[in-house]
């Protein structure tokens, strides 16, 4: 440890020796030039330079030069200096994390007064200078019968100043990651804090790092502004010295190179952290540790993703579906978890019974009319495709089932239930705890763009809502995710991340995600719309044997000849109402609307065109 | 109005004076402490310096944790008289007077100059009068022989000093008479301020006389005193208005250590001139 010390400090003097020549070289003279002797610069003597010695006085003035500044940087003085620097500077970087962390959250929130409080705080915070701020709270707060001592006004006051900055770094990093990351942790009943915590932030941290690095950094050094609330800081005991000695090169160089050895450790912080957050660079399982991927830089054996005609599916079997679907131990377990008195049906038994109603759901964005009117049910165990032009509010009535939007009028119930609202007399209020009311729903979501969490490995991805929603073991959880994987076809992609992927792989892994929570109801929000058209065979495969265990499905879809083959019921909307709705031989095969006819004329000329 | 500063504050100097301490201290009497000031005894009372300011508080050569100087050992001196206890709290000057104000600190004692202005918010003790001197580089390239002659030259002062108002106040008067005006920059700390005249950025350093002499004095090849302004400001110790005990104690122990020759002892020692020495007095406003 004192070995590397010194090897440190030997390399910054080499890095500062060619400076110290040019300070000695200075025409000006006077203190510039560092004492002959360590008895000179301890009795505070004054060396007024013999200018124009020959070369050998020049390099022993060097290194005498050097070896004062070793001296001054091991020196208690400092070093005492360098602690309150680093105990104020971590202490403050601490507290303004946490509060920028909540001033970031205030700023992006949706109340009017709470986004203009942290406003107002950041504009005025980041708006004026610090020392007045420190100033104002060591001399100004004690009028008001608060006294402050000197450390804990700068920490205080170090830390309400980084809070407005690091506020703004946070709420960049939270801005950075797709908002649709958010929509999917949301929609399997992941509550605020925690999407979060596990889902928005991990993904953040890669572009808050080196923002908050500066920070931190800037802060270490910043501290010297806290002499005058009387702070003895490294850099206010070096000018101090230099007041009584006037060797202000060899101090303040010591200073400096104190200064640049902690801020050499924040940077291998800042690289160390970066690689932990770095999607890219990670190969597989997150768990990990930073050392062991070190370690293996340069022996990774991990490929790249197959290409998907590499890796057709070992097509499973309704039979296994109903398997991974039906592994009894989970479902006692978050069944229970949930009060639920009985575990979700999955078969056709009860098909007779309405289990989705919609009944005229309206809903606008600003003066746009999305939905108009929509009554409609879906039967226990039917799978109904939703079809219809771009606009015409299919995806929006998926978003309103499962709670993802508010209702404007009417109200949708989910085997009887309405989902995050509570009947108040005649009147819909919403409930209170949202969150939980979409988990206990069960409904399970599948993307157009997939919103897999891009963090998170395929079998992360399809454990994280059953075990941090409905409470499930970790060890039953990862079971089941590796049978839905397996049932997916996607076993050995298990501990890749998304980006490994192809958009069909993904797509499964989403659908294996919406199973592992052991939905009552599948939403399917045009899973194939976004996939080469290669791929969108794989992807409908899996849907259609979902059907066929009797799984209740809607899915919004433009694949006219799987909603002839699967669905039970074709839905075709316009302009946010139905227009027509029936069997798919008669919806399909003999559309009566002439604005159904004119859709399926363009979508199978297209369809034509593969 | 910032021309009528340095002049007022002259003349109030001597105008506004009230005498507290009474006329017949004898001598000291630490082991009285508890009865004379029962609510400071025991107490550890926090003075307020910035130890940068040769040779009146700086830090020890020996051991940069102890400070020392004419202030300093004089300050001891007067608190070991009336049997209380001091602690330095050490600070950037600008910092000091207005810690005192919030009741931070106790009393600042760090070479502060006596002005009506300042005497609005703190009361004074005071014990010595400053002159101000003009650090020049070596041979007086700019020939600067009095502030008169400071016109269109690069003058340095210390931030929040009574030399920075100075400078002020003489450039209104060049540009009043047709002269240039003075560029001005104001040093945090006194040796920042030196570098400034050492490196050829400013011609000339306005501070105390004490210092400009010491530093001519030890850098005979570098520096030399351009001239000299007996300002007439006092110097004194700062205190909290309202604090009567404060007051009280610090005016007996003044009285007492110049009495007994403590401090002529202590100016000498510190290289400064000891008729600089004035009766303590306390001034409030």
């Amino acid at each position: 440890m004192w070995s590397r010390r010194c090897l440190l400090i030997v390399v910054i003097g080499g890095l500062l020796l060619p400076m110290l020549t040019v300070g000695c070289g200075n025409p000006s003279g006077g203190s510039g030039v560092p004492g002959r002797s360590l008895e000179d610069l301890s009795a505070g003597k004054r060396v007024t330079g013999d200018q124009g010695g020959d070369a050998a006085t020049a390099t022993s003035a060097v290194l005498q030069g050097l070896r004062e500044m070793v001296l001054y940087i091991g020196s208690p003085f400092l070093l005492r200096g360098t602690l309150l620097a680093l105990q104020i500077a971590s202490l403050a970087m601490v507290g303004g994390l946490v509060l920028g962390l909540v001033l970031a959250l205030m700023r992006l929130s949706s109340f009017l007064p709470v986004r203009g409080v942290a406003w107002f705080y950041i504009w005025f915070v980041r708006g004026t200078p610090q020392l007045l701020q420190l100033v104002f709270l060591y001399d100004a707060l004690p009028m008001v019968g608060i006294k402050l001592d000197t450390f804990a006004t700068a920490v205080i006051g170090f830390a309400l100043n980084e809070a407005a900055f690091s506020a703004e770094i946070i709420r960049g990093g939270i801005l950075s990651v797709n908002r649709t990351q958010a929509v999917a942790a949301t929609a399997f009943g992941m509550g605020p804090f925690l999407t979060l915590r596990r889902i928005i932030l991990p993904q953040a941290m890669r572009a808050i790092l080196p923002g908050m690095a500066n920070d931190t950094i800037a802060m270490i050094k910043l501290t010297s502004l806290a002499s005058v609330i009387f702070v003895n800081e490294l850099t206010f005991r070096s000018q101090q010295i230099v007041s009584q000695n006037f060797k202000f090169f060899t101090v303040f160089a010591a200073a400096g190179a104190i200064y640049l050895m902690l801020t050499t450790v924040i940077s291998v912080a800042q690289a160390v952290l970066e690689r932990h957050f770095n999607l890219e660079l990670d190969r597989s399982a997150t768990s990990r540790s930073v050392l062991a991927r070190f370690l293996s830089i340069g022996r990774d054996a991990h490929p790249r993703a197959a290409p998907e005609g590499g890796d057709r599916i070992a097509v499973p079997e309704p039979a296994n579906l109903m398997v991974a679907l039906g592994a009894p131990t989970s479902r006692a377990v978050s069944g229970a978890r949930l009060g639920h008195g009985s575990v979700p049906n999955h078969t056709n038994g009860d098909s007779g019974s309405a289990f989705v109603v919609c009944d005229d759901v309206c809903k606008a964005y600003g003066s746009r009319e999305v939905l108009r009117g929509i009554d409609m049910s879906v039967r226990r165990g039917e799978v109904v495709t939703i079809m219809g032009p771009s606009g015409s509010g299919k995806s929006t009535l998926l978003r309103l089932i499962n709670h993802l939007d508010r209702l404007d009028r009417g109200e949708i119930t989910v085997g009887g239930a309405l989902v995050g609202y509570e009947r108040i007399g005649t009147s819909l209020q919403p409930a209170r705890n949202i969150a939980r009311a979409r988990a206990d729903a069960r409904i399970g979501m599948v993307f157009q763009h997939f919103n897999l969490f891009e963090h998170l490995t395929a079998l992360q991805n399809v454990i994280e809502a059953p075990s941090r929603v409905y409470g499930e073991p970790h060890a039953a959880a990862v079971e089941r995710g590796m049978t839905l994987l397996s049932s997916v076809g996607l076993a050995h992609h298990a501990h890749h991340l998304p980006h490994r992927l192809s958009g069909g792989q993904q797509q499964r892994v989403a659908i294996a995600r919406a199973l592992a929570i052991s939905p009552r109801l599948m939403l399917f929000d045009e899973p194939t719309s976004a996939l080469d058209p290669e791929l969108v065979g794989d992807v409908l495969g899996v849907i259609r044997r979902l059907a066929d265990t009797g799984m209740t499905m809607i899915v919004v879809t433009h694949e006219v000849r799987f909603a002839r083959e699967v669905a039970d019921r074709v839905i075709f909307m316009d302009n946010g109402v139905i227009v027509e709705e029936g069997p798919p031989a008669e919806v399909l095969g003999a559309p009566k609307q002439p604005r159904t006819q004119q859709f399926l004329r363009l979508v199978e000329r297209e369809v034509g065109t593969f | 109005m910032r021309s009528a500063r340095w002049l007022i504050a002259v003349v109030l100097t001597g105008a506004v004076v009230m005498t507290l301490s009474s006329p017949a201290a004898a001598k000291c009497e630490p082991e009285k402490a508890g009865a004379n000031y029962p609510n400071l005894v025991g107490k550890k009372i926090k003075i307020a310096v910035d130890p940068s300011t040769p040779p009146y508080t700086i830090r020890d050569p020996n051991d940069f944790e102890k400070i020392v100087g004419f202030d300093a050992d004089f300050a001891r001196a007067v608190f070991r008289c009336v049997g209380l206890q001091l602690e330095f709290v050490s600070g950037a000057w600008s910092g000091l007077l207005p810690s005192v104000i919030a009741g931070q600190n106790d009393a600042m004692w760090s070479n502060l100059y006596y002005t009506a202005e300042r005497a609005k918010q703190v009361d004074y003790v005071v014990y010595m009068q400053a002159g101000t001197g003009a650090l020049v580089q070596k041979g007086n390239p700019k020939k600067l022989k009095s502030m008169d002659d400071t016109c269109g030259v690069r003058a340095a002062a210390g931030l929040g000093t009574v030399e920075e108002a100075a400078f002020r106040d003489q450039s209104k008067k060049c540009v009043a008479t047709g002269k240039p005006e003075i560029p001005q920059v104001s040093y945090p700390d006194v040796a920042g301020g030196v570098r400034l005249v050492q490196n050829d950025r400013a011609d000339v350093m306005l501070t105390d006389l004490a210092l400009v002499d010491q530093l001519a004095r030890d850098n005979p090849t570098a520096f030399e005193r351009g001239f000299a302004v007996m300002t007439g400001f006092k110097v004194g110790v700062a205190i909290k208005k309202g604090r009567e005990d404060l007051l009280k104690a610090l005016g007996t122990g003044l009285k007492e250590m110049q009495a007994d020759g403590t401090q002529r002892e202590l100016l000498k020692r510190y290289g400064l001139d000891p008729t600089l020495q004035i009766t303590s007095e306390t001034l409030r406003n």
